[in-house]
């Protein structure tokens, strides 16, 4: 099992950013602020329409614009674009474009939502571009049009695809995704009581603040791409299958973006019109999103629906848990749209059933921890409200329900109990927690909720090269891009820490495919943990050769590289979280706000106390957004979205934002790079169902619908 | 529905230019109309106006197309990339600059309002190659994230510690209520705000 972690040199303490300075001065250089001599613009026409059929595009007016240099269409830009549409949340790869019935291209005929791609211009000004869509004439046949997964599975429901509304999967299988374990039914039989309850969650952006754009520059038969991208090898993979190239020919390349919170670990819609573009323009082309067209691309947290049933002894033993759940994907299945938290529980009887459907609202995409928030939200609700109707305390609940290692799936450690201990103790559980919900007298009621949680902390295989000059002086090179977490120090101190050196004598090189290494991409929180394997790997093998050579001398380098594929022998590797948060409810106003919010994690050692401090504390806040306000709201009489903007989603400001505690259990299991596990995804997972958890202690009102915001919960509270 | 606090000296100065200046001069011609060809022609040539403003203490004459906003102005024309765009329409504050000291959102400010002004980039917070002290706070608490509101959330807090200069927490939230962290860095940006006040040992 575990070890307390031994002090260490580099890795431990708290370090600025080595790319700190060109942060804070404007210098840090975003693909947006690129300029290459020649330049074009481009802008993207959208549909208007939840569903039509393009019978006719004019682009006679557009072309003739002196200044514009190409109009595109799907009459003219037959580019397929894989990773828009891959069936599940696989990689994009040669077999599944081989298979998949489900084509997606950068312009589709019909448009099945509001904001899918219709036409696309460049142009030599901006504004030149903008006014050449104006001058596009579509004639559409209007066709109708489903927004809920309930509904657009009804027989009579229009059809998004010919094979009907329910999602195919990468095998082009077209079924509920059932995962059954144990016997559902003897563990109903089991139990003295049954509970069922509905939720559901609505649709969350991830809103990251730089629109999505991507400059394309050709030159012969290569294509250099510059866009914000998570994962710049993926990226390169798929704008290779899909414009029919070989890898070599492709080169992506990011040192900075503005966010991302898991969309863009694969190419996007942007890179391919960019790059088409510049293949008709022979010209290097910039293509921009505005925020309108950013929001209604593909996107983040997809809407469920969740119903539970929930069997239990009278001593509070779950005995069988079922969930039979909805997701709704948009009119293309660009992720799995899974709903995760069932197997958080020891209970051997579940029965899961996940039918993923498409609709005619925006493409559902990859959200910080995809699967998990909501689902955890929807099942921590309802053994919330179990523990409250068995009249037990839910921490003890937990405790007594919680998965545990055992014979079968033994862990590299286990800390929840740990977590949750001492999140009872710092938030002070048992005095802020209502015995009785709801039992604050006056319109000002508070009340505590708590969550738990264990996520992936999976090894896996990464590249890094490392080489040192005869000045010794090291330079590392690791296919990363720095999306917000700090990637670019993180890799560079788990390298001085291996290699013995101050972290200022080596360099990183990362964020271009011409010069580094496959890395795994900022997704699944696997960057740390893989890549960090690789380059301490790398490192020993440069050790290695400095031990038979000595250093080198003169123009002489010396080049170590390493693609480790590190296992667990079997134990599962994960990492664990409690969150404990105080909420006071306005019951005349509906609002909430959060008084006391602790956050508990061990996520193996940590490597930047600080960087890693405040990937939890940016989470949980992104987390509380999806508990009380944010939603892409549809009118269903017209299909169009109504909330396409900070503002109409409300997302957090300043004021919003009460202090996060974070609290970390450093542990080091023996695996990973020096024993890091995951933290930028866990973070977030915890928020709506502790938050919700504690609405229902202070209100006695038990929230089903997130976000909780003011309307839903003065309706529960009339 | 973001700020519904009182109003502060910091308050972003909205989209409308100030009182004493000129409105821009040209229309927006009709497009696909009778009169295609008239607008069609304004497109390719558009009214430009001659200003001049001093932007991070260097003085620019320059003609600009009066469809353009002030960050556009800035970013392609002057060459400061530093100030970002974010959403173009007022919401999130990633292109926040200091105009005539007060914060705007450079999205929604056209470039020929800013005719004489003094504007302040990020790019002229160092002086001689030294961070001011804001910035090395910023540095110091790992305030950016992902980076790209961080321009505009420095701009907003130098007008702040220039009228309040030690500011305490809920006042740098009052401040900088207009400027978005998706990242939802707020606790960081906040305490590396606190903590160049203190730097400066309450001089501004």
């Amino acid at each position: 099992m575990s070890a307390a972690v031994q002090p260490l040199t580099t890795i431990g303490h708290v370090t600025p950013r080595v790319d700190a300075i060109a942060r804070v001065t404007g210098q840090a250089q975003y693909t947006n602020d690129l300029k290459l001599p020649g330049m074009l613009y481009a802008r993207v026409l959208r549909s208007p329409h939840p569903h039509a059929r393009i019978r006719r595009i004019d682009t006679s007016a557009a072309t003739r614009l002196p200044g514009v240099r190409a109009v595109i269409t799907h009459e003219t830009a037959h580019v397929v674009w894989g990773a828009g549409a891959v069936a599940g949340g696989r990689q994009y790869n040669d077999a599944i474009k081989a298979r998949t019935r489900q084509r997606r291209y950068i312009f589709n005929n019909p448009v099945r939502c509001v904001g899918d791609a219709v036409a696309a211009v460049a142009a030599t000004d901006r504004h030149l571009a903008e006014q050449a869509l104006a001058l596009i004439r579509v004639d559409y046949e209007v066709l109708p049009f489903v927004l809920e997964p309930e509904a657009a599975l009804a027989a009579d429901a229009p059809l998004i695809w010919p094979e009907g509304n329910l999602c195919l999967d990468v095998d082009n299988n077209c079924a509920p995704v059932v995962s059954d374990h144990g016997d559902i039914a003897a563990g109903f039989a089991a139990a003295d009581q049954v509970f069922t309850q509905r939720y559901d969650t609505g649709f969350v952006h991830n809103a990251q603040l730089e629109p999505r754009c991507a400059l394309a520059h050709w030159q012969g038969e290569t294509l250099t791409l510059y866009t914000p991208s998570q994962g710049i090898a993926n990226c390169r993979h798929d704008m290779a299958r899909d414009l029919g190239l070989e890898d070599h020919q492709v080169r992506v390349v990011c040192h900075y973006m503005g966010g991302g919170f898991g969309n863009k670990n694969q190419n996007q819609d942007a890179d391919l019109i960019a790059a088409t573009l510049s293949r008709h323009t022979n010209a290097p082309v910039m293509l921009e999103y505005t925020r309108r067209d950013d929001w209604l691309g593909m996107h983040g947290r997809w809407p469920t629906v969740q119903q539970y049933k929930v069997g239990v002894t009278n001593d509070g033993t779950v005995t069988a848990i079922q969930l039979i759940g909805y997701s709704g994907m948009g009119p293309y299945r660009k992720n799995a749209g899974g709903i995760s938290g069932l197997e958080l529980y020891a209970c051997p009887n579940r029965y899961r059933s996940l039918t993923p459907v498409y609709t005619n609202r925006t493409t559902s995409g990859n959200f910080r921890a995809p699967s998990e928030p909501h689902g955890v939200y929807g099942i921590q609700s309802i053994m919330d409200d179990i523990a409250y109707k068995l009249g037990m305390d839910p921490v003890a609940f937990t405790v007594k329900n919680m998965l545990r290692p055992t014979a079968e799936q033994p862990f590299t450690n286990y800390s929840l109990d740990a977590c949750i201990q001492l999140g009872v103790d710092q938030f002070d559980w048992q005095a802020r927690r209502k015995v009785i919900p709801g039992s604050d007298a006056g319109p000002l009621k508070r009340g505590a909720g708590f969550s738990f949680m264990m996520f992936r902390a999976a090894l896996g295989t990464s590249s890094a090269i490392v080489h040192v000059d005869a000045q010794q002086r090291y330079t590392l090179f690791v296919g990363v891009t720095d999306v917000g977490p700090g990637a670019k120090t993180t890799m560079g101190m788990i390298a001085a820490e291996a290699l013995g050196v101050p972290l200022s004598h080596v360099d990183v090189v990362s964020g271009d495919t011409d010069r580094c290494p496959y890395s795994v991409g900022e997704s699944g929180s696997r960057t740390t943990i893989m890549t960090g394997m690789a380059v301490v790997e790398a490192v020993q093998n440069l050790q290695h050769q400095i031990a038979a050579q000595g250093m080198p001398t003169g123009n002489d380098v010396l080049v170590a590289s390493a693609t480790p594929a590190p296992t667990t022998a079997g134990k599962a590797r994960q990492c664990f979280g409690a969150h404990f948060v105080e909420v006071e409810v306005d019951t005349r106003l509906g609002t909430t706000r959060i008084t006391k919010y602790v956050a508990i994690h061990e996520s193996g050692r940590i490597i930047n106390p600080q960087t890693a401090r405040d990937q939890i504390r940016g989470a949980v806040l992104q987390g509380i957004g999806q508990a009380l306000h944010e939603d892409l709201l549809y009118d269903p009489a017209s299909g169009q979205p109504l909330t396409t903007g900070y503002y109409r989603a409300r997302h957090l400001t300043h004021l919003d934002v009460p202090t996060i505690e974070v609290h970390f259990l450093e542990v080091d299991d023996g695996y990973g790079p020096f024993g890091a596990k995951t933290i930028g995804e866990s973070g977030i997972i915890l928020a709506p169902a502790a938050v919700a958890n504690a609405i229902f202690n202070a209100t006695g009102i038990r929230m089903t619908s997130l976000p909780m915001t003011r309307d839903k919960l003065l309706g529960a509270l009339a | 529905m973001h700020d519904t606090s009182d109003a502060s000296s910091f308050r972003h100065q909205g989209t409308h230019p100030p009182a004493d200046q000129h409105s821009p001069s040209a229309t927006v011609p009709a497009l696909g109309s009778a009169s295609a060809d008239a607008a069609t022609a304004a497109l390719i040539a558009p009214a430009r106006t001659g200003i001049s403003l001093t932007v991070n203490g260097v003085r620019h004459r320059i003609d600009v197309e009066d469809r353009w906003t002030l960050v556009e102005l800035l970013r392609d024309h002057l060459d400061l990339t530093g100030t970002k765009i974010g959403c173009d329409r007022s919401e999130c504050g990633a292109c926040t600059v200091l105009l005539n000291e007060q914060p705007v959102y450079a999205c929604s400010h056209l470039a020929v309002w800013a005719d004489g002004a003094d504007v302040q980039t990020v790019e002229g917070l160092a002086r001689d190659g030294q961070l001011s002290p804001l910035q090395q706070a910023f540095i110091d608490h790992n305030a950016p994230q992902c980076g790209f509101c961080t321009p505009g959330q420095l701009m907003t807090a130098t007008a702040l510690l220039n009228t309040v200069p030690r500011p305490d927490a809920e006042q740098v939230k009052q401040a900088l209520v207009g400027n978005l962290c998706r990242c939802s860095n707020y606790n960081a940006i906040v305490e590396a705000v606190v903590a160049a006040g203190a730097y400066q040992g309450g001089a501004a």
